[in-house]
């Protein structure tokens, strides 16, 4: 019957007028549409996913306007689009502009995000487009304003794109809010309920995707599944010699040399890194092997200038470049046709990452992608290997949904407080329907707003605390300062705070995290952007810089960098490991490292499916015990501290600690008391949830997390653009902000989502106990080698440690000197 | 709490666990950088940060006062974190009770109250202070442009230790340079600055309840 109304009919001789006929999962996710149902369409980059829903909402209208739908105007805000990278947004809107064009639609599509001009904002304002593509920051910026439900009222339908990369993350807590509040607008007002979709690679958790989606199971929503076999092939770049290859501690540029000829050869070439700092090196060090390439390689990363950002896309599509240094940054979104070849150097770190990144090139339906692998040390070709099992076993990992963030729930409650406040009853019902607020208390929901309208105290009469104003029920915020203030303030869901970088002469470079700048002289150099940069001062929360031409420059880390293994391939790869070491793989990248695993055989041992391995070794630093389990990084972080932890138990001791994904390290400044007799009771269950809670406790890991925290809860006050009066004295640091909450205030909920985030949010006890048990009941074989070995380099050289003491302070000052 | 006697410049002090320094031959008892008013600062401005440590340093220095009995105490600036709160009146409570105490503030950058305000609070307000060859001033000087040897706070020194075994450790500290010393911020709404010492300069680190030499 669908079949025969207006709109489809229109849309499909559209398709056919230009040689195309829908897909398949186009059509049902049409007809799920048109039934007014809510769900999750799972496809991959390339196969026509914008279609599958933005044609629905089209042939919807056309159905219901059949005789004018051409010629209908200023029809206000039907859909809402949220996409996850500003940068997506203007390849969307021009494919939709198109398809409307060729219709002869009078619809308008616009986007709203950071990079709207204000004059955009205020024509959109005075009429809101059909067709909105938004950022989750920039919808919260549109709940901020007076009088907003009015943008909504006609508003049937809202897509999260790339919901995968939403799912999981704070970001995707502000959808799910937003989301909230448009339901509640629309129930309010008696409209039917929003027709709620979600577009999604493919994730091990897609069922919970969708519940996350839309609050609650909804019997009637569905997933369209696309089911288009994508073949993808993984090549690596084996180095020549795998004994002079490094252990660890490399970016890979050494086998640039061999990563050369597969740029040549292809058409464009995406190379794929995994932290910023890695893409500037890279960059600069394939100019100065092939200067030929100037003016044809570029830079691509979150911390760039959004118009460069932007020149290298358009760059892509047209085809101008022959490759692109590039981070996540470059992960999503529409396609560069002219991309052919994809390098990933180092663990991508998970199954779905690698297979987007593969995704990026080869397009046409039924091509083969093709990507290569480039190790930064020796034993990531393991990694490689298990990268090749997990994809023919399709065994993709599971994106977990953020839980209880409150401090996404402060930001978003001092949103509506800027704009037209509201009904903390009615706010209730809304938070409480979605994913990560079900289990909220009414405790916390009360400790929640206390902290907006009274800072968290009692009132009293010596307290002057300011931010929402509460009338009964109602709370509002009246002071005009404060909600400018928290305007600027939305959208700083970021690592760090981050500066913007300029020349002194004017010119903006990109952004740069503070604690970086915080640590250069006037005159050091550091690299941005491709860019060696002569640092000069800061002002105004801007880095004045000059060009620089020193040789050396310091590459700044970005903390963000950092990824962990996910769980499956963690699998996955204990498996390759197992396989490798008993010498039963035909896979180039595991046959190749043989001279390695006979070395650490002869230094050490290799452990069997059974056994852990720890090694003790000696060296100038102190004490060292390595560990083996092959769990992943957010296992061992855990793991170590708890060893540690119960270590530290049998005598005053200080450790600091390192870990990867397939070990981890405790080192002391005296010898570890560990033997083979009691070696078994560091893995007990018994006790764990107790030493489990203490030993995160008694390290910096909660203290991290806190940072973020207190930046998205509005603790942290990043200053106006070029208004550094305002900002006067009340800059903090989280860390201070951490020492002053534990001193004074150890039940702030923030600190204890801090705690929770640190451990039990990042991963799920079970699988801890799970493989505690495994570890317990397995022989552990404790080597003492007389020089560090192949297993234990990647973890040694690992500056980013954690530490953990049961020594009196006073002990351990004694025993060490001043750093100069 | 403990204490550590030091000898400098011929003189006597007495270095506290507090983040103070008692000068023994002048009855002084010497704070820096207390900050007070920060939290309400913050809280006046929409940053939830706890309300009462203003009242918590200012019980410590109480308590200093009780165990020193001071005849005069010198605040080497940024008693007052920014401009007028309800933590002003508090302190003019507080102040009543130590009204035979000469307190005497050396400005700081962020002593920006009007005049009349430390007037009413009871306290004198110089720009540098002499005392037997000691100058104090807030913001540390050169050794060029100081005119003796000075006393300063601005910094809320903090130095790093480290040891084997990649231990570090990061805390704040009394520090004795060949023409200057800097006092640790007494208020505990703040941070820290790393100082890098010289072979031949004291320095004394705060370790919860302990005053340690590492330097």
């Amino acid at each position: 019957m669908k079949n025969k109304a207006r709109g489809w009919q229109v849309i499909t001789e559209w398709l056919a007028a230009n040689d195309r006929k829908p897909f398949a999962f186009q059509e049902e996710a049409w007809e799920h549409y048109l039934q007014g149902r809510s769900g999750l369409v799972n496809a991959p980059t390339g196969y026509g996913k914008t279609f599958s829903l933005f044609l629905a909402v089209v042939i919807d209208w056309i159905n219901k306007h059949p005789k004018d739908y051409q010629q209908k105007t200023k029809n206000g805000l039907q859909m809402m689009w949220i996409t996850p990278l500003r940068a997506l947004a203007k390849d969307i809107a021009r494919a939709m502009e198109e398809v409307l064009q060729e219709l002869n639609m009078s619809w308008q599509v616009g986007i709203r995000s950071g990079d709207t001009p204000i004059a955009t904002r205020q024509q959109q304002k005075k009429q809101m487009p059909e067709i909105l593509i938004i950022t989750p920051e920039s919808l919260h910026l549109l709940m901020g304003q007076k009088e907003y439900a009015k943008v909504f009222t006609h508003l049937t339908t809202v897509v999260a794109d790339e919901w995968h990369e939403l799912l999981g993350s704070k970001r995707g807590v502000m959808v799910e809010l937003g989301l909230s509040r448009l339901r509640g607008l629309a129930k309010k007002a008696g409209r039917p309920p929003l027709k709620v979709w979600g577009i999604s690679a493919t994730i091990g958790n897609l069922e919970e995707a969708l519940d996350v989606l839309l609050g609650a199971p909804d019997p009637e929503a569905v997933i369209v599944r696309a089911k288009l076999g994508k073949k993808i092939e993984l090549q690596s770049i084996l180095p020549d010699e795998i004994e002079k290859y490094p252990w660890a501690g490399h970016l890979g540029t050494r086998l640039l040399y061999k990563a050369l000829p597969v740029i040549m050869n292809s058409q464009t070439t995406l190379i794929f890194t995994n932290v910023r700092s890695q893409t500037e090196i890279w960059y600069q060090e394939i100019l100065r092997q092939c200067p030929e390439l100037a003016g044809a390689i570029a830079l691509h990363h979150g911390s760039i200038d959004a118009e460069l950002r932007v020149w290298v896309e358009e760059a892509l599509h047209t085809g101008v470049l022959k490759a692109v240094v590039c981070t996540s940054s470059l992960d999503l979104g529409v396609d560069f046709r002219p991309v052919d070849t994809v390098i990933q150097v180092g663990s991508p770190k998970g199954v779905a990452r690698f297979l987007q990144r593969a995704g990026r090139s080869g397009h046409q339906p039924g091509a083969t992608s093709k990507i290569w692998f480039l190790p930064t040390h020796s034993l990531e070709l393991v990694e490689a290997a298990a990268l090749k099992a997990a994809m023919e076993e399709q065994l993709v990992e599971s994106r977990m949904p953020v839980l209880l963030a409150f401090d996404v729930l402060l930001q978003y409650l001092m949103t509506l407080g800027i704009s037209d406040g509201f009904h903390a009853p009615e706010i209730w019902e809304e938070v409480t329907s979605t994913f990560c607020f079900r289990d909220m208390t009414e405790d916390e929901w009360g400790w929640i707003l206390s902290f907006l309208s009274t800072g968290g105290e009692a009132l009293y009469s010596y307290d002057e605390f300011k931010k929402l104003e509460r009338e009964g029920d109602f709370f509002i915020c009246r002071s005009r300062m404060l909600a400018m203030r928290h305007r600027l303030h939305i959208g700083t869901i970021v690592s760090d705070a981050m500066l913007k970088v300029k020349f002194m002469s004017g010119g903006f470079i990109g952004m740069i995290e503070e604690w970086f700048v915080a640590r250069l002289q006037p005159g050091d150099a550091f690299s941005l952007g491709g860019r060696t940069l002569e640092f000069a001062m800061i002002k105004d929360m801007t880095v004045l810089v000059r060009k620089s031409n020193a040789k050396r420059a310091i590459v700044p880390s970005w903390m963000g960098g950092r990824l962990p293994l996910s769980a499956n391939l963690g699998k996955i790869l204990r498996r390759t490991y197992t396989e490798a070491l008993s010498g039963q793989s035909d896979m180039p990248e595991i046959q190749i490292l043989q001279p390695l695993f006979d070395l650490q055989e002869q230094l050490s041992h290799i452990p069997k499916d059974n056994e852990l391995l720890i090694e003790m070794i000696h060296t100038r630093d102190g004490y060292h015990m390595f560990v083996y389990p092959f769990e992943g990084r957010l296992v061992h972080e855990v793991m170590a501290a708890l060893l540690a932890y119960r270590i530290s138990k049998r005598q005053p001791i200080t450790f600091s600690m390192a870990m990867n994904d397939y070990g981890f390290e405790l080192l002391s400044d005296q010898p570890i008391p560990v033997s083979d007799g009691d070696v078994h009771d560091l893995f007990s269950l018994e006790n764990l949830s107790n030493d489990l809670q203490a030993s995160v406790n008694s390290t910096e890991m909660a203290r991290r997390k806190f940072r973020d925290i207190a930046v998205i809860a509005g603790l942290i006050f990043q200053g106006y653009p070029g208004k550094h009066k305002a900002s006067r004295h009340l800059q903090s640091s989280a860390s201070l902000l951490f020492n002053v909450f534990r001193d004074y205030d150890p039940q702030n909920l923030l600190l204890r989502q801090a705690f929770n985030e640190a451990f039990f949010y990042q991963m799920e006890e079970a699988r801890l106990r799970e493989s505690l048990e495994r570890i317990y009941n397995s022989d552990i074989i404790i080597t003492e080698p007389e020089a560090l070995t192949p297993f234990c380099f990647p973890i040694k050289v690992d500056s980013l440690r954690e530490e953990l003491t049961s020594e009196k302070l006073e002990d351990r000052i004694k025993k060490m000197r001043p750093q100069i | 709490m403990e204490e550590v006697i030091y000898r400098h410049q011929d003189q006597t002090w007495h270095l506290s666990a507090h983040r103070a320094i008692f000068w023994q031959e002048e009855q002084a008892l010497i704070v820096s950088d207390l900050h007070l008013g920060k939290s309400a600062h913050f809280r006046k401005a929409g940053i939830a940060v706890p309300a009462n440590i203003g009242q918590d340093d200012l019980y410590r220095l109480q308590l200093l006062i009780t165990a020193y009995n001071p005849s005069q105490i010198i605040i080497v600036g940024d008693m007052f974190h920014s401009r007028e709160n309800n933590d002003v009146p508090y302190f003019k409570l507080w102040r009543q009770q130590f009204a035979h105490i000469r307190f005497k503030l050396v400005k700081g950058n962020h002593d920006i109250l009007p005049a009349t305000t430390y007037e009413a609070l009871n306290l004198e307000v110089f720009d540098t202070l002499i005392i037997r060859n000691i100058h104090f001033i807030h913001e540390p000087c050169s050794e060029e442009d100081a005119a003796g040897y000075t006393f300063s706070g601005h910094l809320h020194p903090g130095i790093v230790v480290a040891g084997a075994g990649r231990q570090r450790l990061r805390l704040p500290c009394f520090y004795f340079g060949r023409h200057c010393s800097i006092l640790p911020a007494f208020g505990r709404f703040t941070g820290l600055a790393t100082l890098e010492p010289e072979e031949d300069e004291a320095v004394f680190v705060i370790a919860e309840n302990s005053v340690l030499k590492v330097n």
